[in-house]
């Protein structure tokens, strides 16, 4: 099928469309073997699978963080894979981004570190002096007010604890005002409850802001309960594709493969 | 008995290992002897052959010594000027040196070296270019390049400074937390961006404590840039040598002590608030 046959071949309605992705490291360990599927608007979208699956590698691939070797990532009209460094770097300002170990600025307040989603669109000299316009700043109050640390805003982000560190994360991915949002393990470095706090916020504010989400998560139980999609991920192959509704201990069996041997 | 040998493979094992250990053994004494032989060698042709003895007496020495117990505190306060220039110096130089070194910690750090290998190699060559030569050398080269005074000894500790700055700069930079630069790499960041919110915090309490060291040290070597004419304490230490005054030697000598002292106290203190 050609290039153009494929990117027509996306569902109409569907945001990201990832087609036969192909990662191999340098070694020549192939990571991922031909992934494809599509992510709708308003999709809550689950990746499980056991560790070494290749579910970080595959959304790193989506905002090229890290480099496909062959396949197609369609987004806004376009494929990602195909863009020089520049104007990847331009579309990545609509891909907001939430990490495992939440990446903050630890030096810099918990206000500057939302800040730093707009850096896309400040200049060299102004971003050194921190000067954000009015509008942004705006909106970083209003998002940290949000996700409840109005209070704060001044502290530098190492002062803060686990579960109000990965607050300020989903704060700086929304300043981006992200038309696709890339959770990594969003709670692996949190304790139980605060982790289903944090996945109850970011399904919330995605869907107050209509974003689609993409998350990486091998805690199935989460992804069960506040998922509307799951890919299962073994061994660098989808393994399962459907509704949440659908998983039951055969599938898991499936996918989770490794880990029962 | 061992449950994976049978006995002759045991018996074979053990005196092959009586053989391979008698082997090391003799090494160890051949390696140690050469040793004691090259010291020995050293102190003969160096030290013994070329020493006049008949000059070293009990009672020259002490006399030696005396001489500069006979402290000169007249020359005390003509030395106010050339210590207030040394410690300026030795600032001065700090700064310069952190100035040059920042790019240099830029090139010579593997991970964000700007075109790989080419400018990691120069940056590592500028790095040992500014170690290797010893502070007096670069302070000769500079007396020779701007004349007499403390300009040369300035731009001297400041290229010398470059060396251990950017060195602990660009091996902070390699050790840095890759998440913050992830995530800046992430919202669309560019390349100064990335490096100005995803390493330089990073890196920062690093650098200025390696620069509070290195100002520490400069104050020493700015101590004696006079001796080769580039301005200073050492320039008065040069001129009560020229004038076989011991007693003013040992005043400057006293100074100096008094200086680097001072220079570890406030740098030890200024460190600790930094890290």
């Amino acid at each position: 099928m050609s290039a153009v046959a494929q990117a027509q071949a996306v569902t109409p309605a569907a945001v990201l469309g990832v087609r036969d992705l192909r990662v191999s490291y340098t070694s020549g360990k192939e990571i991922l073997k031909g992934i494809s599927f599509d992510v709708g608007p308003e999709a809550f979208f689950a990746i499980i699978g056991p560790s070494g699956a290749g579910k970080s590698t595959l959304i790193r691939c989506i905002n090229r963080l890290v480099e496909p070797t062959s396949g197609q990532v369609l987004f806004g009209g376009r494929d990602l894979l195909k863009l020089d460094e520049k104007q990847m770097r331009l579309e990545r300002r609509n891909i907001g981004m939430i990490f495992q170990e939440f990446n903050l600025i630890d030096r810099l307040s918990v206000i500057d570190n939302v800040l730093t989603g707009r850096l896309g669109h400040v200049g060299n000299l102004r971003s050194m002096f921190r000067m954000y316009s009015k509008e942004d700043i705006a909106n970083a109050v209003r998002l940290l007010d949000r996700v409840g640390l109005i209070d704060h805003l001044d502290k530098r982000a190492d002062q803060l604890s686990g579960g109000q560190r990965q607050r300020v994360g989903i704060a700086r991915a929304l300043i981006q005002n992200p038309k696709l949002l890339l959770v990594d393990e969003p709670t692996s470095s949190l304790d139980p409850k605060i982790a289903r706090e944090v996945m109850a916020m970011i399904r919330g504010i995605a869907g107050e802001f209509q974003v689609p989400v993409l998350c990486n998560i091998h805690d199935v139980d989460l992804a069960l309960e506040f998922c509307s999609r799951v890919i299962g991920l073994q061994g660098g192959i989808k393994k399962f594709d459907g509704p949440p509704a659908d998983i039951d201990k055969h599938v898991l069996g499936d996918i989770y493969a490794m880990e029962v041997l | 008995m061992s449950a994976v040998l049978d006995a002759n493979a045991f018996d074979e094992r053990i005196s092959q290992l009586v053989v391979t250990r008698r082997r090391a053994r003799i090494w160890r004494y051949a390696r140690n002897i050469l040793v004691v032989a090259l010291v020995a060698w050293s102190v003969e042709a160096i030290v013994i052959g070329d020493t006049d003895w008949s000059r070293i007496t009990a009672a020259g020495v002490a006399k030696a010594a005396w001489r500069f117990i006979d402290f000169d505190a007249s020359i005390l306060l003509s030395l106010w000027e050339p210590a207030l220039e040394t410690l300026l110096m030795a600032t001065l130089a700090t700064l310069l040196g952190m100035v040059m070194a920042i790019p240099v910690a830029w090139l010579g750090a593997s991970n964000i070296s700007p075109f790989g290998r080419t400018t990691y190699a120069i940056g590592r060559v500028l790095m040992t270019l500014s170690r290797s030569v010893h502070e007096v050398v670069w302070g000769l080269v500079f007396v020779a390049a701007v004349g007499l005074g403390a300009l040369a000894g300035v731009l001297a500790m400041a290229v010398r400074s470059i060396g251990f700055i950017s060195k602990t700069v660009a091996e902070a930079i390699e050790d840095v937390n890759p998440g913050p630069v992830e995530a800046m790499r992430a919202v669309g960041a560019n390349r100064f961006q990335v490096l100005m919110f995803g390493i330089v915090p990073q890196v920062l309490p690093v650098m200025v404590g390696n620069i509070i060291f290195e100002w520490d040290v400069n104050i020493r070597r700015s101590t004696i840039m006079g001796l080769v004419g580039a301005g200073g304490l050492g320039l008065a230490l040069h001129r009560q040598m020229a004038a076989y005054n011991y007693g003013g030697i040992a005043t400057v000598i006293a100074v100096i002590l008094l200086m680097i002292i001072f220079g570890e106290v406030v740098s030890y203190y200024a460190r600790k608030k930094v890290t």
